[in-house]
């Protein structure tokens, strides 16, 4: 694919709900940060910090109350329109009536490409995930590390600018999660799409990201944005490295106060 | 290579060996047929013992010959069209209506507060209470069978459909979203399919309505149907033909639940994500 040249930039975005009583709840505020076009951008923090409230705004599925988020083509410096994307669910969210194959291809079907057309792309995007051979099963005949495959093909298909990864691991058991943790490293970097991964785990974060932001609890804040050096495509291995160890302690200390300071009710959780 | 740490392997259990009958009466469908026909058997058999009145009580054997007279010669095929007809032509139309308002209502708030309110009224009316009202509209042709199985399986439909389409994840929205899908795709590609078995379970309950309305309404004001035969065989103390219009009503009843049990076991791939 083209290499993507749309940075996303969070130009000082507040995002409240008005509460029955009381103050309104603020889930993020001036909140200034950028995306860069082709880079893998992490972001960490506590239960309630607003992570998945960001990838909602960059998604357009939420109005940002004030400020804007702004597409901004870096050749030329000016606005641009939202590029295409594509998003990973933590709960996998695959249609249950359809079989693995019109699952991938229901987006080039919404998209009005022909039958034979959308097929062929959907069977090409399931060998990547090494779902070869599954096209016929549906859904609830699948493990959990498998659904999630299907949920990462089902996005690659559309051959998005921006791929957005919700927790995509986050319901699936340790084991299976290292694998696809793995996998998933690689078939990003292949791709070369603006990555932006949400998660609650420090290991997958080095493993995947270019840069993290580490959030405060509500009202969401990057406490540290963090570069990550270490080479890419990186394996769980690479955890292990010295320089790995240090990033993740530093990542560590800085939730362990978030985390008690979102569990001893400053910001309450969602 | 994630595909091996994925794959479960479910042990299959080596079944033990029993005697033949044994298993034979395990079997649920044996143990249900073979209850009834020894219920059949003893019903003949005290029938002929005691002597009673095929007046009161006839023999299922005389039963089934009537029965089988009453469709070579009696025209009862013909009346069990007609009375299919008349179900199944009210329950169409009240299918597809029934679906498309819920539908509505369950996307639109000012669609769903109006309507609730007339099905919150008409829902728990005795449907048919309102068979004199329609015979003074509609007389008693064609139109008013029609309104009649229609009124029986359009509410359980509707209400059944607003459940199923408002109980549909969200996240599958948010995903039809996300790839690109309008509103129109949305209800059709998504709500819709999600709320499939709950449509059916509406239409489970619906058809069972429409059919006592339907076979109610011909004893009431038809001169043809089902209804109108197992009338007229009671009025004139013809009590074999009364079993044997009982007869295709039991078994129209069978075979319309069993194939909705054949259908809901297809629906299965919907329940479980």
């Amino acid at each position: 694919m083209t290499t993507p040249v749309i940075d996303i930039r969070f130009e000082d975005v507040r995002l409240a709900w008005p509460t029955k009583a009381g103050p309104p709840t603020v889930a993020l505020d001036r909140m200034r940060c950028a995306l860069p076009a082709g880079k893998v951008t992490a972001i960490i923090g506590p239960s309630g910090c607003g992570k998945s409230t960001m990838l909602q705004l960059v998604r357009g599925f939420l109005e940002p109350s004030a400020g804007e988020i702004r597409f901004v083509d870096r050749r030329s410096g000016q606005s641009a329109p939202r590029p295409p994307m594509a998003t990973v669910w933590q709960g996998f969210n695959l249609f249950p009536w359809l079989t693995v194959l019109d699952n991938v291809a229901f987006g080039l079907e919404m998209n009005g490409m022909p039958k034979a057309e959308r097929h062929e792309r959907a069977r090409a995007a399931l060998a990547k995930v090494d779902l070869k051979g599954f096209e016929a099963k549906y859904p609830r005949q699948l493990s959990g590390g498998m659904r999630q495959r299907v949920g990462i093909a089902r996005a690659l298909v559309m051959r998005p600018e921006v791929l957005l990864l919700d927790e995509p691991f986050g319901a699936l058991d340790a084991q299976t999660r290292l694998v696809l943790q793995e996998q998933v490293a690689e078939i990003v970097q292949e791709t070369g799409a603006t990555v932006l991964l949400i998660t609650h785990s420090i290991e997958e974060a080095i493993l995947l990201g270019d840069t993290i932001f580490v959030m405060t609890a509500r009202p969401g804040r990057i406490a540290r944005e963090i570069e990550v050096a270490l080479p890419k495509p990186r394996t769980l291995a690479d955890l292990k490295r010295p320089e790995a160890v240090a990033l993740f302690e530093e990542i560590y200390d800085l939730l362990k106060d978030e985390v008690i300071r979102a569990m001893t009710g400053e910001g309450e959780a969602h | 290579m994630a595909g091996s740490t994925d794959t479960r392997v479910a042990p299959v259990p080596a079944a033990p060996r029993r005697p033949a009958l044994r298993v034979l009466l395990d079997d649920q469908r044996v143990i249900g047929w073979g209850f009834l026909i020894a219920l059949l058997a003893v019903w003949e058999f005290v029938v002929i013992q005691a002597q009673i009145s095929p007046l009161y009580l006839p023999r299922p054997t005389r039963v089934v010959a009537v029965l089988w007279q009453g469709v070579t010669e009696g025209g009862l095929a013909t009346d069990l069209g007609l009375t299919l007809y008349r179900i199944f032509a009210g329950f169409f139309i009240a299918l597809v209506t029934g679906v498309l308002l819920g539908v509505w209502m369950a996307v639109s708030k000012p669609v769903k507060a109006m309507a609730d309110i007339l099905i919150a009224a008409l829902y728990p009316l005795p449907k048919v209470t309102l068979i004199p009202l329609l015979v003074i509209w509609l007389g008693t042709g064609g139109p008013f069978m029609l309104t009649i199985s229609f009124m029986g399986a359009f509410f359980p439909i509707v209400i059944n459909t607003v459940v199923g389409v408002q109980q549909c994840e969200q996240g599958l929205v948010l995903a039809a979203r996300d790839l690109g899908a309008n509103l129109r795709q949305i209800v059709l590609r998504v709500l819709i399919p999600s709320a499939v078995p709950s449509i059916f379970a509406g239409i489970r309950i619906g058809l069972g309505i429409s059919i006592i309305l339907v076979v109610a309404a011909e004893m009431v004001v038809a001169k043809d149907g089902l209804g109108a035969r197992l009338f007229v065989a009671g009025q004139l103390l013809d009590t074999e033909l009364v079993f044997a219009v009982l007869l295709v009503l039991a078994v129209l009843g069978i075979l319309i639940t069993k194939g909705q049990d054949l259908i809901d076991a297809r629906l299965g791939l919907w329940r479980t994500n």
